[in-house]
């Protein structure tokens, strides 16, 4: 494998890896569950999507199957890992998790009511 | 006798685990269930990156799949997980 090649696969994996840290960081700092998403959705697809294509270099030269599975699993990554956590912080809102204190304006209040607690568990 | 990109990718493992066990302090401090479930699908990324790292250290394909499966398989129970909260009930 030319130099070239591996410092490129090296930047990549080192780039990723910062993104993953700095996500799980935020995780663990950040004061609202509605914070710790948007630090965990953003960095962290950016994150997993830069280490996936660190193997697809690897091997696109050896083995060119494994490398497209690879960068199928990036496209995968791209669609669901949004919706996913669309679809939770959505389901965090419905169902009252507490807002921070520090949280200035709520512009999500006029137009998506709460679920009343007798509906949750039926339909 | 390790070549560049095997001393790199243990570098990157290494980080890798310290954010694994943030994540699982996270699970385990998490004051509610969407926060667990947030810290849960931050861990199956994590996972993912250490699948990778391996599989450049070891320059085997032999774990690659797993990496493709464990994409579906996150984006599943995240999914899962937030239908449960909001209605209830998964399906």
């Amino acid at each position: 494998m030319p130099p070239v090649t591996e410092i490129i696969i090296a930047a990549v994996m080192i780039v990723g890896t910062f993104f993953v840290a700095v996500a799980s960081i935020g995780l663990l700092r950040l004061p609202d569950v509605f914070c710790r998403m948007h630090a965990v959705s953003k960095a962290g697809t950016l994150g997993v999507s830069l280490l996936i294509l660190g193997p697809v270099l690897f091997f696109f030269t050896s083995e060119w199957g494994m490398a497209l599975r690879g960068l199928l699993a990036i496209g995968f990554q791209f669609l669901t890992t949004p919706a996913a956590t669309h679809l939770l912080s959505r389901a965090a809102y419905v169902t009252d998790y507490p807002l921070t204190e520090r949280t200035a304006v709520d512009e999500l209040e006029q137009f998506l009511d709460s679920v009343p607690d007798e509906v949750v568990g039926q339909e | 006798m390790s070549t560049f990109l095997e001393t790199i990718s243990m570098c990157c493992l290494a980080v890798l685990m310290v954010s694994g066990l943030l994540c699982l302090y996270r699970v385990i401090i998490g004051p509610n269930a969407a926060d667990r479930a947030i810290a849960f699908d931050t861990l199956a990324t994590v996972f993912i990156g250490i699948i990778c790292m391996l599989c450049i250290a070891w320059a085997s394909t032999l774990y690659f799949d797993a990496v493709w499966i464990l994409t579906l398989v996150g984006f599943l129970g995240t999914a899962s997980i937030a239908r449960y909260l909001e209605k209830g009930r998964v399906f």
